[in-house]
């Protein structure tokens, strides 16, 4: 579909989204669609117990299939880590202790967030990896008040027990990492220098394949079937590590994207993907609030189809708005947050929406005031159930009110259950 | 009217307060016509240098053209490649694997002979038995339109790279080290005879020394020659010395002041950059503690002018038309700063500068951020202090110095 018949068709949606807009300040989670099969029991948001000091989650959220749970990690923004696991099947949220003692981590070692998906590997062991992702970390680094560098680390779901599996860069955060299934070896995205790492623990080999990126890090690295592990440049074209040969194959074309897109925002990459074995596709979304569908191939990189953009926004930078977060439902929809981060197609306002990459066609299905859900994080979260998981935080008033960094005021982070075809509460 | 003023002096400072926060998630983007050259991206069209082999280790600008010799991994051979200032882009590049097979390297900075000839050395790679071939001397011509012309002068000592060179004011005479011994040898560009000194190789004692300390020649050898007013060469030599070789006696004499230093921290002593100020003074900067310096020729006094960073090495210094010393401090492991030195004000800090890279299909501009620049140099008026970086793919930095 061309762009411009894409927006035709997306046109009542965007009355919609303003007739809604002017019924804000909603207290609760509300259903916009009378009649319609979803309403407010299809979503819960879960709250995180046993962590007073607790104020955000960063895409840090992933399901381990062989224990059939959920993990989360909750930080305090500063230097404080809780590991999370969410049992669906008894709905108990469980604090399994912070990071720093379960890994031993000494002061200076200091973590402040988890940035990075939770991804199960082999044997059913969980893997993730540790950030700065904090003011002196961005700035200090290699200061001795700054951030030493991140680790991967490796949870036994069995022995419950957390493994440190080593530094990736002096200094550099590990903003995502992704594992290959068979081998259990690692791939890292450092922070800020944007390198790509790959590291198999086992052998202690660490190779550091060099920088890709500008003046800013894409959030996202993610794998294929195949164990294939994809990244973007500067220039927003895919690369990929190609298992077969070790090395790196670039795209030759960048992702699609809006006209008059910024150039902050093409270097920003991917903020969310959502894998679809059974059809061969992995959906992906730019930070320029394009839907992409990506058929990857085992060798090469396979095809890219341009699905539109996340939502309307009825003005002239349909780039805009910020998505970084999405689930593929068993129903074959895709399920994403739009707003976050003083970006909000509505103001002040995070839209759940579900898109059709069939049909294109995209409803909003709830509208929550940024006092209730501030934005959601996470990709790829699913379990067998066919309950979908985002990371979710929300702004006390106080938060809302000021002009200060929105990273620095109160939050309140919760897990968001959502299923699109039953109740989750 | 006190609780008035009392209420303003809390939005002020409270203003104050969240602007600073906010400026924290900035960094230092230069006002005016600094600008970013995209030199090197994979799998395009484009003309640009492919990855691992773009690492810029030797760099001087004549006029608009800026001349780079680059660094790559092991086993890959190295390029010299020419941007246009102002054209803000590469026009021109020469893989050395076409003229000199079996090189990795061309890391000892550029001099410039009479004609406008500019000189350089290389190192070679291993060879299958993990045995360093010889390093070439080569002489690079870059007509007007930017195409280059490389050829081999020979390796001046047998079996060995080359890792620092200089030319002296009369653009006559080469003056380097070689790698990894660390003999200085001389190159009469007409005649094309060359001389070796075995006078600053290292000691058995010194080689022990280093090795105790895991240092290696890249390491410990001087990584830049500068030739004082007087025609004497100077360079870094040993445990902390600073040494300079007389041409016409063909001596050598090591100062009796060393590289500023931490105490118990000789063994990192390393000259990285050199920069003549108009009255003859030595600026240099030390690797082992990232120590700026400055050199007296007349009287052998050294100046310890400190650190502008907390991390080691100096790696780039060359004075702008504002009359201020620019250079680069720190490195890996850690993060390289733009700096600039002025006797009055002192050290001004910019940390990792952020410049726009325009170029086809990124036409709205993006953002570079520098953290690993190896090299700077200054266009001939100094309007221009040109950063190459040392990364997997590599890219020029020009930063527009004020009047």
């Amino acid at each position: 579909m061309q762009t411009k018949e894409l927006a035709l068709s997306l046109f009542p949606l965007f009355l919609i989204i303003v007739l809604a807009g002017s019924t804000a300040n909603c207290q609760t989670a509300a259903n916009i669609f009378d009649g319609a099969t979803i309403t407010e029991k299809n979503i819960d948001f879960i709250f995180y117990p046993g962590f007073p000091e607790q104020h955000s989650t960063w895409n840090s959220i992933g399901y381990s299939p062989t224990s059939n749970s959920v993990f989360m990690g909750v930080t305090d923004h500063v230097k404080t880590t809780a590991l999370y696991e969410y049992l669906p099947e008894s709905g108990d949220m469980i604090n399994r202790g912070y990071i720093a003692d379960l890994a031993n981590l000494r002061e200076f070692q200091w973590q402040g967030k988890v940035h990075s998906k939770f991804v199960e590997g082999p044997n059913g062991d969980v893997y993730f990896s540790t950030d700065g992702g904090v003011l002196r970390s961005v700035h200090f680094r290699d200061h001795p008040n700054g951030y030493r560098g991140g680790f991967f680390m490796k949870w036994d779901t069995e022995k419950e027990k957390l493994t440190n599996l080593g530094y990736g860069m002096e200094y550099d955060a590990i903003k995502d990492m992704d594992v290959d299934p068979e081998t259990g070896v690692m791939y890292g995205i450092s922070f800020p220098q944007v390198h790509f790492l790959v590291y198999d623990a086992d052998k202690n080999d660490f190779r550091d394949l060099g920088r890709l990126g500008g003046g800013h890090v894409p959030r996202h690295n993610f794998t294929d079937w195949w164990g294939n592990v994809y990244y973007v440049d500067w220039r927003q074209r895919l690369v990929k590590y190609e298992k077969s040969t070790e090395e790196l194959v670039f795209a030759r074309e960048s992702l699609p994207s809006f006209e008059g897109t910024p150039g902050k925002t093409i270097i920003t990459g991917i903020t969310a993907f959502a894998k679809d074995e059974e059809n061969g596709v992995i959906y992906l979304i730019t930070y320029g609030a394009k839907v992409l569908a990506f058929y990857p191939t085992e060798d090469g990189i396979g095809e890219v189809v341009d699905l539109g953009g996340v939502i309307d926004t009825g003005d002239d930078r349909p780039w805009a708005p910020y998505v970084p977060n999405m689930n593929v439902g068993d129903n074959g929809k895709l399920y994403y947050f739009v707003g976050g981060h003083r970006q909000y197609v509505i103001e002040d306002h995070t839209l759940l929406v579900e898109m059709d990459p069939a049909t294109g066609e995209r409803n909003i299905l709830y509208k929550f005031h940024v006092s209730e859900m501030r934005e959601a994080t996470g990709s790829n979260t699913k379990d067998k159930d066919g309950n979908l998981y985002f990371a979710g935080r929300k702004l006390g008033q106080d938060a809302i009110d000021s002009d200060e960094n929105v990273e620095v005021t109160e939050s309140t982070p919760f897990m968001i259950k959502f299923n699109p075809g039953k109740e989750v509460r | 009217m006190k609780k008035i003023a009392i209420i303003l002096l809390t939005i002020v400072l409270f203003g104050g307060w969240t602007q600073l926060l906010n400026a924290q998630y900035t960094f230092w983007e230069p006002e005016g016509e600094s600008f970013a050259i995209e030199v090197s991206l994979e799998n395009t069209d484009l003309m640009r240098l492919p990855i691992y082999r773009n690492a810029v280790q030797s760099l001087i600008v004549t006029g608009d053209h800026i001349v780079a010799g680059t660094t790559a991994d092991e086993g890959l051979a190295p390029f010299v490649y020419v941007a246009s200032i102002s054209q803000r882009e590469m026009i021109s590049y020469s893989d050395l694997e076409e003229t000199i097979p079996g090189q990795r390297s061309i890391q000892s900075d550029f001099c410039q002979g009479t004609d406008g000839t500019l000189y350089a050395g290389t190192i070679a790679n291993k060879d299958n038995y993990g045995k360093r071939g010889a390093g070439h001397l080569i002489a690079v011509d870059v007509d007007r339109d930017g195409a280059i012309a490389i050829q081999d002068l020979g390796s001046p000592v047998p079996g060995e790279g080359i890792f620092a060179l200089t030319c002296d004011a009369a653009g006559s005479t080469i003056f380097g080290i070689s790698y990894p011994t660390g003999k200085f040898f001389t190159y009469d560009i007409a005649s094309g005879e060359e001389e070796v000194f075995d006078d600053i190789v290292p000691t058995d004692s010194e080689r022990r020394d280093f090795r105790h300390y895991v240092q290696t020649p890249d390491m410990y050898l001087s990584r830049a020659l500068v030739e004082n007013e007087r025609g004497m060469i100077y360079g870094s030599s040993g445990l902390n010395n600073i040494f300079y070789f007389n041409p016409e006696e063909k001596s050598f004499t090591i100062l009796d002041e060393t590289l500023p230093e931490v105490w118990g921290r000789t063994s990192l002593g390393q000259v990285q950059a050199w920069a003549t100020s108009e009255d003859g003074l030595l600026y240099g900067g030390n690797r082992g503690d990232g120590e700026l310096f400055i050199l007296n020729p007349e009287t052998g006094s050294v100046k310890n002018l400190g650190k502008p960073v907390l991390m080691h090495q100096l790696r780039g210094l060359a004075f702008g038309r504002d009359g201020k010393l620019y250079g680069v401090a720190g490195g890996p492991p850690g993060y390289g700063h733009l700096f600039s030195y002025d006797e009055e004000k002192g050290f001004h800090i910019y940390g990792n500068p952020q410049f726009t890279m325009v170029a086809p299909g990124i036409e709205q501009g993006i953002d570079w951020r520098a953290f690993n620049m190896s090299r700077l140099a200054s266009s001939p008026d100094g309007k221009y202090i040109v950063i190459g970086e040392d990364e997997s793919l590599s890219q020029l930095l020009i930063f527009a110095v004020a009047e």
